[in-house]
């Protein structure tokens, strides 16, 4: 039967129940899916890990929040599962699929999620963002514990606009980061003046202190008696 | 080095040195023209990484031919325990140190031994060299395609001597695998199966956790994205992180892969497409580098094929038991990892492919005839290693083959995480059609580790 003898009303009807099923389908997706990620058995996780990546965008916020959850190996399998939606999402050819995923973690990150969550989420959106993260990652150069992390998405975010960010922060970052920025502007390729890479300034001290002939000799007897002293324990 | 090893001239000085006070050394640079040692001058070594494999290498150097020609003179580890153990093994007067930034800046320290996680190889290879230090660092060379690049880069601007360990190319019996495979015992090879039990599980995961007070947990994380500190990620554990050792593929295609590429004279050249399939990836804890898994890769003109095949405990279930040798020869320690090459007229095998390459019977009789080729054969690892820095030459496993090896382990890991076949383009240096893929072959490296 074609839409046009349907006439105007069933059509809309029909695309209704097409839309509500679709959406039925996929609370059943991430319902199940979540179900896995929280079972005792690290089998049962693992299917849902490894099944994870079709579920897509729906899946991102309840996974997101299972990821701070008290059980250890809970949260770390709502993580790998996420990193498959990520990585299943950057496929060749899935656009949109991509773009939906991307809108969830950056609403995820906008959330308040604890800091290790949102360092992970700031990698994901890494891997397949364009222009629509430079903002929110522009705006975490002014968090501490996330400029760093911030920074590093932003070299790795195609574009002009990622690369108009670093050049904006540049200028306004506190100055103690500013090479830091700087070794991002020339990783991009662009020529910056000032803000030498402190890469090969040596800064940090051990505690341990050179070996003279004489502590040789007292570290090589020790080291022969504590030997001596296992093999009578073994002995006995 | 330890008490058991021999007194010689260098320890000798060293120990005089240390004994008088002198806190630095004469480098070989000083006699000879800059960077390359006169014939009768040592060799001033630095070690960076000072855990159990950094110290095996410097007695391995120790007791090598050119043993005598080398003088350490400073060891470093962000770890003070391992650090302050480690001293103990080397003669009176080596310097220690947390940051490797110091032994760079040393004037008279000639060499470098970079025996790190595999995350530090680049930045400190890269470093190393524009210090204009000569390298020797652990296999496989790099962790991404970038990294690798800029390795070549740095060292053959700087032109010092790079070796990277992948020692299999300096084994007697790999040498006579590569005679036999190019004077056409098994005519024109098409396929190399490579073969490897599969990388652990972690069956015990523990929480994140403050790094122990030895530890400078920021150091030993040092280009890598921060984290939390987890005592799963190190020391040897290291290797079954993706982002830093990336499991079986990398520890050892690294070495078996090195033997393929060198044997079948496909150094330079890279896969067209690389597939990774039956991945199995840990089902708990910190470890994420595959368990299982198997990569396919096709090269192009000339057409072969090259597998890993990552499965089983303690060998692949399709892999030729090990010889059984008379006790005279060289008894194979390691049968878990060879390859089985694959020609129009017959195949043959090896077991092993690093620091221990075992070649089938039939490839140690067959004796060249008239008119036969010959292949390079290197007089050992490190020796290859000195005699590039004494003259120049290009080492047995030189950056750039190296990092063509390296690559084969990223591309198939990459294919791996993203469940899906690559294409790679040798000559523009790049993965094709896959957005998310070129993204990976890069990693933005956290400050001050940076290239």
């Amino acid at each position: 039967m074609s839409a046009r003898r349907l006439g105007p009303v069933s059509v809309a009807a029909a695309a209704v129940t097409a839309l509500a099923a679709e959406s039925k389908a996929a609370d059943d997706a991430v319902g199940q899916l979540l179900a896995k990620i929280k079972d005792k058995s690290d089998k049962v996780r693992y299917e849902g890990i490894s099944s994870a990546g079709p579920v897509g965008a729906a899946a991102v916020k309840p996974l997101v929040q299972t990821m701070a959850d008290g059980e250890m190996e809970v949260a770390r399998a709502a993580r790998r599962a996420l990193w498959n939606i990520v990585r299943y999402a950057g496929r060749p050819k899935a656009r949109k699929e991509s773009a939906a995923v991307v809108k969830e973690l950056l609403a995820a990150l906008a959330d308040g999620a604890p800091v290790n969550v949102k360092r992970e989420l700031m990698w994901m959106i890494s891997e397949l963002a364009g222009d629509e993260a430079v903002e929110p990652m522009a705006a975490l150069l002014k968090d501490k514990d996330l400029r760093e992390d911030a920074r590093m998405v932003l070299q790795r975010l195609p574009g002009k606009k990622s690369l108009a960010a670093l050049r904006e922060a540049l200028e306004t970052a506190p100055e103690e980061f500013r090479p830091n920025i700087a070794v991002s502007l020339r990783a991009r390729g662009q020529k910056v003046a000032g803000y030498p890479p402190a890469k090969l300034e040596p800064t940090l001290q051990t505690k341990v202190q050179v070996l003279d002939a004489a502590a040789l000799a007292e570290a090589e007897k020790g080291a022969k008696e504590a030997k001596q002293s296992r093999r009578r324990g073994k002995k006995q | 080095m330890n008490g058991k090893m021999r007194l010689n001239r260098r320890r000798f000085l060293a120990a005089a040195g240390a004994a008088f006070g002198a806190p630095y050394f004469i480098p070989s640079s000083v006699f000879a023209a800059p960077g390359r040692p006169g014939a009768n001058e040592r060799i001033t070594v630095a070690l960076i990484g000072a855990g159990g494999r950094g110290n095996s290498l410097m007695r391995e150097l120790d007791r090598s031919d050119v043993g005598h020609e080398a003088q350490t003179v400073a060891i470093c580890d962000v770890d003070e325990n391992r650090l302050a153990n480690s001293l103990k093994s080397y003669e009176a007067g080596v310097k220690p140190y947390r940051d490797y930034r110091y032994i760079l800046e040393r004037k008279d320290i000639d060499a470098v031994v970079i025996a790190t996680p595999d995350h530090w190889h680049a930045v400190m290879t890269v470093h190393a060299a524009e210090c204009g230090k000569h390298i020797y660092v652990e296999k496989p060379a790099c962790c991404t395609i970038e990294e690798g690049r800029k390795m070549i880069e740095a060292v053959n601007k700087a032109k010092v001597a790079c070796q990277v360990g992948s020692q299999g190319r300096s084994q007697p019996e790999a040498y006579m695998m590569h005679r036999y495979l190019v004077n056409g015992n098994i005519g024109k090879v098409s396929k190399v199966w490579a073969w490897h039990y599969e990388s652990p599980s972690d069956n015990n995961p523990v929480p994140d956790s403050d790094p122990p007070p030895e530890l400078d947990w920021d150091a030993w994380l040092g280009p890598l994205r921060w984290r939390p500190y987890n005592r799963k990620y190190l020391p040897g554990s290291f290797r079954w992180m993706m982002e830093s050792g990336g499991g079986q593929i990398r520890d050892r295609g690294a070495h078996v892969m090195s033997c393929a590429m060198w044997w079948m004279g496909a150094d330079g050249t890279g896969p067209a497409t690389v597939e990774a399939k039956n991945v199995v990836f840990p089902r708990q804890g910190v470890w994420d580098a595959c368990v299982e898994m198997e990569v396919t890769y096709e090269f192009k003109n000339p057409d072969w094929t090259l597998i890993w095949a990552q499965k089983g405990e303690k060998t692949h279930p399709d892999a030729p038991p090990a010889e059984e040798r008379s006790p005279d020869e060289n008894q194979i320690s390691r049968p878990g990892y060879g390859a089985i090459y694959f020609g129009d007229k017959g195949q043959c095998h090896h077991w092993g492919g690093d620091g221990g390459t075992w070649a089938e019977k039939k490839v140690r009789q067959w004796q060249p005839g008239p008119g036969a080729k010959d292949v390079r054969k290197s007089p050992g690892h490190f020796e290859d290693w000195f005699e590039g820095i004494k003259t120049g030459a290009k080492t047995i496993m030189n950056i750039e083959a190296a990092v063509g090896v390296a690559n084969l382990t990223i591309l198939g890991n990459l294919s791996a995480l993203l469940g899906r076949k690559l294409q790679w383009d040798q000559e523009k240096y790049t993965i094709v059609g896959d957005a998310q893929a070129q993204r990976l072959m890069s990693r933005p490296q956290r400050y001050p580790w940076v290239f």
